[in-house]
This record gives structure tokens, sequence and C-alpha cells, in this order.
């Protein structure tokens, strides 16, 4: 079986077809590409994926669970997190409120236990505080703990918010343009975190990049939407010199 | 986390002591007017903090606290009626089987409150967070009438308009405030837990909390029953301390006030809450005046009633657009917050020969 397959994807939102039966298949440990022009299609693939647009048709199998349907919660729980192309950080909250948050979903306490401070709940909340911490460590934020989240730079918001997805304790991630509005310094900087947390935590990796470069550097395949049909897909090298995906980024004449 | 979490306990400890002591003098030596208004701050306390946190915490803006304060007023008293009380007072149409005949003490009927309105907010919960924002605020806002009319026109549990006469007056300021104190703890220590980081997530951005494996609809779930446990308690303070209660008590006037409360403390604050149940409360009772007759040498003004609710709405308009964060923003009461204030007055004090 898979580690996860999705099979004749396909969005309508009325009568735009904004993903055409999407398929694709990733193994256990990977980072893949999505890459294609503005409006392809890229971010719809992801909310249907983390369970934020019900697919119109087609099927996604996750490590044996069909979770086309599901509750985006419930798939947050089955080990599929996510960023937000538009960084979606509590602002109001901590830096590291944001990634405890994260971990609530893993507690086993009752609220009654929460409120009379029972033993369990009391070994959790320094579990959740502790390993907040410790992913906050991982993207260099741990100084910023108490910082407001909304307070920080771009580029530090950017990794909360992948601080945050790890707190959930996911095994395929999903991240939406993770490089947007960094400088090649802090995107250097991204690249090799992102190969680190890979490794750390056994994770699979699916993200959409614009930046080309990055994109190249980082993942081992890729897949070309354009209008919301699959275009093409295979490795760096096979992508840079493929005619479609050339003439679908310069337009054609 | 917290630190000097030994040293705040024993200053909390310390605080409620105090507090009882200041509860016994009152008891003891204060007029009947003044025990009066210290009870209905309890209950104000108790009403706001718990409509603050499906309000405030949660950030779902719904309407419906007079209808849970209602339910939980019903309950208490016609469980603490006595048989033949209740059989005196239903001359229209008999009561029916079994309330007629239940009879529970104070205590099991304040509970018995609290559990009924809960249930009744719980099943309440599945239709109404099907809708969000301005949909929600109209749909509790029907329920609140829906159990007012409904409460007009069961005779035979409501005594309809004719109301429940002759509760025992058994409120006084221990049980006021011994349930302020226990509402109070128990919402403010959710709030500072995981399920309340959990309820702020819902109300900031409810789709990052889902992407982060909140179920949205369950925290606010567990918020609004939570609140409708706490208000129907409140109902049940409420018809022991005024011993009468029919329908018209509980009109959107009740929720209005909750939420002119939970506005001027700073919604998403348990502390602003309480302080400004106190303040409101106090200031309704010094606004008074207004509603009488005034006479200024050769002006007269008549005696003008609901003046009070002019003014309200009037420091409600003015802080929703110049001072939306109210008295306390989100910000909580906490020891290290007030020794942190004081310290500088001690170095002050210090310093001079
Ligand atoms: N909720 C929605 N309702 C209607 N149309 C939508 C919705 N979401 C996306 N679309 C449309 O679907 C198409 C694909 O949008 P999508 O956001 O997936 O593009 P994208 O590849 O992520 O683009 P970008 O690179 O700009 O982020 C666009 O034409 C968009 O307008
Ligand atoms: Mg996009």
């Amino acid at each position: 079986m898979d580690f996860f397959t999705t099979k004749n994807l396909t969005m309508k939102f009325g009568g735009l077809v904004a993903v055409n039966d999407f398929n694709i298949t990733l193994e256990k440990g990977e980072i893949v590409g999505l890459i294609g022009p503005n409006g392809a299609g890229k971010t719809t693939v992801f909310n249907m994926i983390a369970g934020y647009y019900p697919p119109t048709e087609g099927a996604i199998v996750f490590q044996e669970n069909i979770i086309g349907g599901k509750k985006a919660n419930e798939i947050t729980k089955l080990g599929i997190a996510r960023t937000f192309q538009n960084i979606r950080l509590f602002t109001e909250l901590s830096v590291v409120e944001n990634v405890m948050i994260a971990y609530h979903c893993r507690i086993h306490s009752t609220f009654i236990g929460a409120v009379l401070r029972l033993p369990l709940y009391r070994r959790e909340e320094k579990m959740m505080y502790e390993g907040a911490m410790e992913y906050l460590r991982e993207v260099g934020l741990d100084d910023l703990a108490l910082e407001p989240s909304g307070s920080l730079p771009y580029g530090k918001q950017r990794r909360l918010e992948i601080a945050r997805a790890l707190a959930t304790g996911p095994q395929l991630l999903l991240l939406d343009e993770p490089a947007a509005g960094m400088n090649p310094n802090e995107t250097q900087e991204l690249l090799q975190l992102i190969l680190r947390l890979r490794d750390n935590h056994n994770l699979t990796i699916f993200l959409i990049e614009h930046d080309m470069k990055f994109v190249m550097q980082i993942c081992e395949r890729m897949k070309v939407l354009d209008y919301g049909t699959t275009i093409a897909e295979g490795t760096p090298e096979e992508i840079q010199n493929n005619e479609r995906v050339i003439k679908a980024y310069l337009g054609e004449a | 986390m917290e630190e000097h979490h030994r040293r705040n306990q024993i200053l909390t400890v310390i605080a409620v002591g105090i507090g009882l002591l200041f509860l016994y003098g009152a008891q003891e030596y204060a007029t009947s007017y003044q025990i009066r208004i210290l009870n209905n701050c309890a209950l104000f306390v108790i009403l706001a903090a718990s409509y603050n946190l499906i309000n405030g915490v949660t950030g779902q803006f719904s309407l419906e606290p007079n209808a849970f304060v209602a339910i939980g007023a019903y309950t208490s008293a016609l469980l603490t009626l006595t048989p033949a009380e209740k059989q005196l007072s239903f001359i229209i149409e008999p009561i029916m089987w079994p309330l007629g005949v239940l009879h529970a003490p104070f205590f099991i009927s304040l509970l018995a409150a609290g559990v009924v309105t809960a249930f009744v907010g719980f099943l309440m919960g599945f239709p109404v967070f099907r809708v969000r924002g301005d949909y929600l605020a109209i749909v509790t806002l029907g329920f609140g009438e829906v159990v007012r009319v409904v409460a007009n026109n069961t005779q035979t549990i409501t005594n309809g308009p004719l109301g429940l006469k002759g509760i025992a007056p058994h409120t006084n300021l221990w049980w006021s405030w011994g349930i302020a104190i226990i509402t109070v703890f128990f919402i403010a220590r959710l709030v500072r837990s995981s399920f309340g980081r959990a309820m702020k997530a819902v109300k900031y951005d409810e789709t990052a909390a889902e992407a982060v494996g909140i179920n949205a609809f369950w925290h606010k779930m567990l918020a609004f029953t939570t609140s409708a446990f706490f208000e129907g308690v409140g109902g049940g303070i409420l018809a022991h301390l005024i011993t009468t209660i029919s329908p018209t008590l509980f009109t959107f006037f009740l929720t209005f006030n909750l939420l002119i409360m939970i506005v001027v403390g700073g919604l998403g604050s348990t502390t602003g809450a309480c302080i400004a149940a106190i303040i409101v409360t106090f200031g309704g009772e010094y606004l008074r005046f207004v509603e009488e007759p005034i006479n200024f040498w050769f002006i007269h003004i008549p005696a003008i009633p609901g003046m009070r609710m002019v003014i309200f709405s009037i420091i409600l308009i003015l802080m929703m657009i110049f001072a939306r964060n109210g008295i306390m923003g989100t910000k909580e009461f906490s020891w290290n917050w007030v020794l942190n204030k004081i310290k500088p007055v001690k170095i002050f004090l210090r310093k001079k020969p």
C-alpha cells in the first residue's frame, strides 16, 4: 500500500475547473514539489488534501485511510499538517502559545481534569510546554518564545508556522510557498531547515513554491499544474527542459 | 511556566480570607439595602463571567443568557417550593406531574438548575453552531425569545404569566459570593488551560485552529455548555434572591445588561467581566436618581423610567467607538502583575530618609 495517493482528484467551483484529474503518489521520506503559474490550482490541491474543500470527484488515501470528505481537524489528527500561503498565526498570542495550541489535539486529559489540575493534566501541560520549546529550538525561535507572534518579522513567522505544524505530530507536511517573502539568505536557511526536519522527524514533504532555484534544489521530483491540469512531472532536470512547462510559464505567443 | 507559584497561592488564600471576613461583617452589620446590592454584584459576576466564556474567550457572539438564566431560575424554584405551596400557586391549571411532588434542598436545586440548563445549552448548540457571526447572534436571540414565550404559555410547568411566588429567600451573601467564587475559579482555570488556549485559537482564526487539529465545533460546545451551566446556577441564585419570578423578568434586557458588562470589562477577560459586573451594578444603583423627578430652581424634569438604560447604551456606544478594549482588554489579573506595580512604590518608600 502506498503512503499517500490521490486518484482523479477534481475540484470545480461553479463552472470553473480549478483542479482536474490530479493523481500523485508519495513515498515515505520524499520531498516533492508542486509548481505552476498563478491560479493554476496548487493551493486548491492542498485545500482538498487538508480537508478544507470536499473534492468534487476523486479519492485521497493516506496510510489506508480514505480521507476525502473528512474534516480538517480529523485529517490533522491522522498525521497531515499544513502551513498557509498567507501566514495564519494566532497573532495575538505568544510564540510558544501558538505551538502549544497545536499540541492540544495530542493530550488525553478531559476539561474537568484540566480545571482541577489533576496529575495527568499537569504532566501533559509540562509536556506541551517543553515539547513546544523543543520545536522552537529546532526552528531557531526559542529565544522569542514569549513575544507576541504577530510582532515577528515575516521570515520568522513562516518558521513559526512550520514549528506549529510540526507540533501536531505529522507524517506528511504540506508547505504552501514556505519561501515566499524571504531574501536569498533566509531561503537558503529555510532549505537546510526543511532537510533537517525531514530527517529528524521522518517526514514526507509536499510543497508549493514559486522560487524555482529553491524548488530545484530541494525537491527530488515535482509536478507541474497549469489551469488545473497536470502538464508535466519528473525530476528537476526533466522539468527544466520540458517544452510545455516553459510554454506555460512564458505564456503562449 | 508560572513563576512564584507557591507565593501566589498563599496570596490568593489570604485575599479570599479577607473577602470572607468582609462578607461576615456585611452579613452582620450592613443594611438590607446594602446587602441586596452586594448580592446583585455576586449574581452579575456569575452571569458576566460565564457569558464572557462563550462571547469573549471563544469569540462566538451570542445573545441567549436571558434564556439560560430563566431555565435555571424556574428549575431551582420549582424544586425548593414545597408541594403544598405549588398547589396553592397554580390556580389556573394544576402543576404537571412530577413537578408537583418534587422537593429538594437549595443546594441540590442549584445543581439541578445548572445541569438542566447545561443540557438545554448542549442540545441547542447543535443547530446554533452550524452558523457563524451575525447569523449566530440572530439565532441565539431568537432562542432567548422562544424560551420566554414558552415560559409564558406552559401553564402547567411555569404557571404562565403569573409566575412563581413565595420562593424561600435562601440567597444570602455566603451563597451568592460562594457560588461567584467557585464560578470564577472554574472559568479562570478553564481559560488558562489547554482547552482555553484552544478556545482562543477558535476565536482568533478558526481555519488555522482546525489546521492544528482543534475541533472548533466541540470547543464552542464546551464553552457554550459550561456557560449555560453557570448561568443556570445564577438563575437559581436570582430566584431565591428576589423570591418572585415571572417571564417578564427574562427579557432581552437582561442579556443586554450582561453584554454591557463584558464589553466594558474587555471582551475575553474574565477579570474584566468581574470588575465590570461590580461597577455596572453599583453604577446602576448610583444612577437611580436620573429616573426620579428632578427639580432645578425653576426647571422641572419629570420622572423618566428607563433613563439608566439610555445612559448605559450611550456608554456602550462610546466604548465601542473609542475604547474597544474595555478595562482589561484580554488581560487577566495576576499577582505577579500586582506585585510588579507595587515594587516601584516600595523602592520609593525605602529611599526616603
Ligand atoms: N473558494 C473558491 N471559490 C471559487 N474559486 C476559487 C476558490 N478557491 C480558488 N478558486 C479559483 O481556483 C483557481 C485556482 O486557485 P488556487 O488558489 O488553487 O491557485 P494557486 O495555484 O495556488 O495560485 P497562486 O500561485 O497564485 O497561489 C483560481 O482561478 C481561483 O480563483
Ligand atoms: Mg496558492
